[in-house]
């Protein structure tokens, strides 16, 4: 019952908190540019209304239109069930969930993509093929940070891997996790959320023609894959499973706001990266990675 | 009824089948279905007790005696091939009937059960002589299987390739067993893991199989095989056929040493094999060649389960080993049930569209929803997603790898960058199978062949759903299959234990997370289904930036799809392109063809054979009939001889 309850608990947490963080980054994005910007919950106001909304459906598609975003949304939230919190661990903790947790996310991209081909929107089938090329890059940084955190820990599992600090390549990981959380998430300098132009544009092409409720899912999922990526990133990087249960919320609640400013800050300050770039600065984040699994190596011998 | 009764009747029920096929095409389904019946009874039957079948008759075949034997590797191997077998022969049925195809059919079903037969004598066989002989008529039926229509340029030359590069295997295979038989002065197969000289032997047995199996890059001839094979061949073919290569690896590192590098050479291959083998698939346009590609993908990730299973086994039996095997194994099951399932898709868009061009197809979920859904069911499967079959094998694999790496041994590093590879092999397939479900089955119809299809018949439907049951309960309920891989395990190499190793892959716990995902996703979708229903829907066309005649062949097509990726394996994929710019202010015409060819063959083997044919027509030059100059060359060749014998100090 008490494991009921609190999965329950952590579903609604997740679930209610996600919203949130795309409102901050924009906060700091009009912060920096000096405007005063939409409230920080638009994003709550949007969801609900477009749950209320009709649908607008093109005559090319088939089922998968709708069934896609209703699956990928499940996937990212069975990934968020996996990651631990602190000292609470996680209620669901077993050996290989790091990698459970990895080919979630993939089917979640597999869901969307699918939905995104079903138009026959030659704009969407090139926002997917940039979105599953691009995922391979990241998908090798996340499995490198992965065995990163499995030399520290000596441990397969998420609830273990992520307890202690990444120790001396904490550095190096947390910005290897940095810009796999930008190219993953579609922000600045990968993809360019509040782009106009269809050509340019990977993720927000993905889903032209989606609207109503399938629409609200995939922008809940979206952020609820952006809020996992930030907490991934601070509990990779913090000792939470050290601290006292207050500790940690405090900490992680702060990471995750350092981790939501310098996503701002960095779409502020930098433009968006040419599409034949791309692939290098995603090869630089798998290398960031692979220097801190380096470090973690030699650290780890006694 | 005992094991040995069922497979007497699955023998008598593949028999019969030869007889009645050229007659009665029903007696032929109805035979060798109970055929597969029978020999999948046997096999579950063996697996499940644990124990070793062993039929020695005083038989006397080519000087030797008769030995059948079904262990627990064999038994795994055979109940993939009863089940496909089955599915596929059932399949033909409607695929391939006497009415379309009236001079190839009836001996093709013929050839079919003379190689399902023969495939599980190669299973059973242990004594070498026997092996070869039940090896080679296994190869040979093949062979006019993949030649079915032999009216096509391309068949005929992919059957030539297939049977040219079976043959130079067969060379090896015959050295290999020549020369284990030679060294133990029998024929007879059985462990013999204590003779520490025959550990060479390994490398011959390794090309041997691994050209049967596919192996980058010993795979040039899979491709257009299993392309240009009916279907349900080609099924037989990726599912089974290759997985005989494996049985042939497996079996003899089992039985015999092997030398100390074999477990980093077969691993490395597997990384090779898994890496290169997507990154070819994504260059093609041609669906069953595309598939074909992912047999050899799928080829590496096993051979890197079981490169790490060797290494193990060499270094102290640690539990990692046991991970990476019993992944491996698993994936041997997996790729046989979903890539058959995949061909036999294929094969009914084939059947209903008569072109395997991606970039001609489109929108066929209309007209096709079973092919479709079932289609991408496997897709789903090979791409290694939750919460179907392929994760479970691969994540078997994952865990052996990532322990390795905790374990700090002498394979962390090998396992860091296997582990690494795997990884972006999953993330490439995934990108593949998007493009071949986008552009097959969604979107709309980009010619007319695409438009005027029809459903595949329930003979064909089927086989389709057994197959993609089947992935769908190994994914839900792994930890079914368990004893099975633990029998298999226990017969490679008895020294490694299956306990531990099961507390340290909690399959259970996988199966019930896996299991309540796809219950979730299911209720997810049909509650956001209604929530649509409710809210009320209307109908548009696509958006199109405001352009005003948009058209179907507008639409991405799967080179375009691929092209960044194909982009960054051009230095070994060599896409040949050909086309016009648009030039001028008012351009009127323009094209662009790209196609990737089969590298290793074009580049590297069809250099090499005709330098050997024209070194060859050189020294024929010798040979003209005029008994002058052989007299001539005896004199040369008896003066040199003279020379030497001077040279060496002769008395």
């Amino acid at each position: 019952m008490t494991a009921a309850l609190d999965i329950f608990l952590r579903l609604v947490a997740w679930l209610l908190l996600a919203p949130l963080l795309p409102g901050i980054i924009n906060k700091v994005k009009a912060w920096v540019a000096g405007r005063r910007g939409p409230p920080v919950l638009q994003l709550y106001f949007d969801l609900a209304k477009l749950w209320r909304k009709g649908v607008v459906l093109s005559t090319a598609v088939s089922p998968v239109h709708i069934i896609g975003p209703a699956m990928a949304w499940i996937a990212i939230l069975a990934a968020a069930l996996l990651l631990p919190f602190g000292p609470a661990g996680t209620s669901l903790s077993f050996r290989g969930d790091a990698l459970l947790f990895v080919y979630l996310l993939a089917f979640a991209r597999f869901c969307i993509a699918l939905a995104a081909l079903d138009t026959g929107s030659a704009f969407e089938g090139m926002g997917v093929a940039r979105e599953v090329s691009y995922a391979v890059l990241s998908e090798a940084a996340i499995i490198t940070a992965l065995l990163t955190l499995c030399v520290q820990s000596g441990s397969v599992s998420l609830a273990t891997m992520l307890a202690p600090s990444a120790g001396a390549g904490a550095a190096l990981l947390a910005a290897g996790l940095f810009g796999v959380l930008l190219a993953e998430n579609c922000r600045v300098p990968f993809d360019d959320p509040n782009t106009h132009l269809e050509l340019t544009m990977i993720h927000e092409v993905m889903v032209l023609d989606h609207s109503g409720p399938p629409f609200a899912a995939i922008l809940h999922g979206a952020s609820l894959k952006l809020l996992l990526f930030a907490v991934l990133l601070a509990e990779a990087v913090l000792p939470l499973g050290k601290l006292t249960l207050p500790q940690a919320v405090g900490a992680l609640v702060a990471a995750v706001f350092v981790v939501a400013i310098a996503v701002g800050l960095v779409e502020s300050l930098l433009a968006r990266l040419a599409f034949r770039r791309v692939p290098l600065l995603l090869t630089t984040a798998f290398l960031l990675c692979l220097f801190a699994l380096l470090v973690a190596w030699k650290g780890g011998t006694p | 009824m005992t094991p040995g009764w069922l497979l007497l009747i699955a023998g008598g029920g593949l028999v019969a089948g030869i007889f009645s096929a050229f007659k009665s095409p029903r007696v032929w389904l109805a035979a060798t279905l109970t055929g597969a019946i029978a020999s999948f009874s046997a096999a579950v039957w063996m697996l499940a007790s644990g124990a070793t079948w062993n039929w020695q008759p005083q038989f006397v075949i080519g000087g030797e005696a008769l030995h059948l034997q079904l262990d627990g590797i064999s038994a795994f191997f055979l109940i993939l091939l009863s089940v496909l077998g089955g599915a596929a022969t059932l399949y033909s049925s409607e695929y391939w009937t006497d009415k379309a195809h009236p001079a190839s059919a009836p001996s093709g079903r013929a050839w079919w059960n003379g190689m399902l037969l023969n495939m599980g004598f190669v299973l059973l066989c242990a004594n070498g002589l026997h092996f070869l002989i039940v090896w080679e008529i296994f190869t040979v039926c093949a062979y006019f299987l993949v030649t079915r229509e032999r009216q096509r340029p391309a068949a005929r030359a992919a059957g030539w390739l297939y049977l040219a590069a079976s043959h130079v295997a067969m060379i090896f295979l015959f050295a290999f067993f020549a020369l284990l038989a030679a060294r133990t002065e029998s024929w007879e197969l059985g462990p013999m893991r204590e003779h520490a000289e025959l550990a060479p032997l390994f490398w011959l047995a390794l090309v041997g199989f691994g050209i049967k199996a596919g192996i980058f890059p010993l795979h040039i001839w899979l491709p257009s095989a299993h392309a240009n094979a009916p279907s349900h061949v080609s099924a037989i073919m990726s599912g089974m056929a290759i997985k005989m290569g494996i049985y042939g690896i497996v079996r003899f590192t089992g039985w015999l040493p092997t030398p100390d590098s074999a477990g980093w050479v077969v691993a490395a291959l597997g990384v090779v094999s898994a890496v290169l083998g997507v990154a070819f698939a994504l260059g093609q346009h041609d669906l069953k060649r595309l598939l074909a590609y992912h047999s050899v993908e799928n080829i590496g990730i096993i051979l890197i389960g079981l490169g790490f299973a060797m290494i193990a086994a060499s270094h102290g039996n640690a539990a990692w080993g046991q991970l990476a095997l019993a992944g491996a194994l698993l994936h041997v099951w997996n790729h046989g049930l979903f890539k058959a399932l995949l061909f036999l898709g294929a094969g009914s868009v084939l059947h209903a569209t008569g072109t395997r061009e991606m970039s001609r197809l489109g929108g066929l979920w209309r007209a096709m929803p079973w092919t479709a859904s079932l289609f991408a069911l496997g897709a789903t499967a090979i791409a290694g997603l939750p919460p179907l079959n392929g994760f479970v094998s691969e994540w078997l694999v994952y865990l052996g790898l990532f322990d390795a790496v905790a374990a700090h041994g002498h394979a962390a590093f090998a396992a860091i960058l296997a582990a690494v590879a795997l990884g972006l092999t999953g993330a490439l397939a995934l990108a593949c199978f998007v493009k071949v479900c986008g552009v097959v089955f969604l979107g709309l119809p980009r010619t007319e062949i695409a438009e005027h299809v029809h459903e595949c018949g329930w003979r064909m439907r089927l086989p389709m759903l057994v197959l993609g049951a089947a992935c769908v309960t190994i994914g839900l309920a792994p930890i079914l299959f368990w004893p099975a891989l633990a029998t298999a395990s226990a017969a490679w190499q008895p020294a490694l234990t299956s306990a531990n190793a099961l507390s340290s892959a909690p399959l259970v716990t996988l199966g019930a997370f896996h299991l309540a995902l796809a219950t979730l996703v299911i209720l997810a979708a049909i509650f956001l289904w209604q929530r649509v229903r409710q809210n009320g829907v209307s109908r548009a066309g696509t958006w199109d930036c405001g352009y005003a005649a948009p058209t179907p062949r507008m639409q991405y097509t799967a080179g375009s799809f691929a092209g960044i990726i194909t982009g960054w394996f051009d230095w070994i994929l060599r896409p040949q392109r050909h086309g016009h710019l648009p030039k001028g202010n008012f351009p009127a015409h323009a094209d662009f063809t790209e196609h990737t060819p089969e590298t290793v063959l074009e580049n590297i083997v069809e250099p090499a054979s005709s330098l050997v044919l024209r070194v060859s027509t050189a020294v024929r030059r010798l040979q003209h009939g005029r008994v002058q100059s052989y007299i001539f060359y005896l004199l040369l060749g008896l003066a040199a001889l003279a020379i030497l014998a001077v040279m060496g100090g002769a008395k």
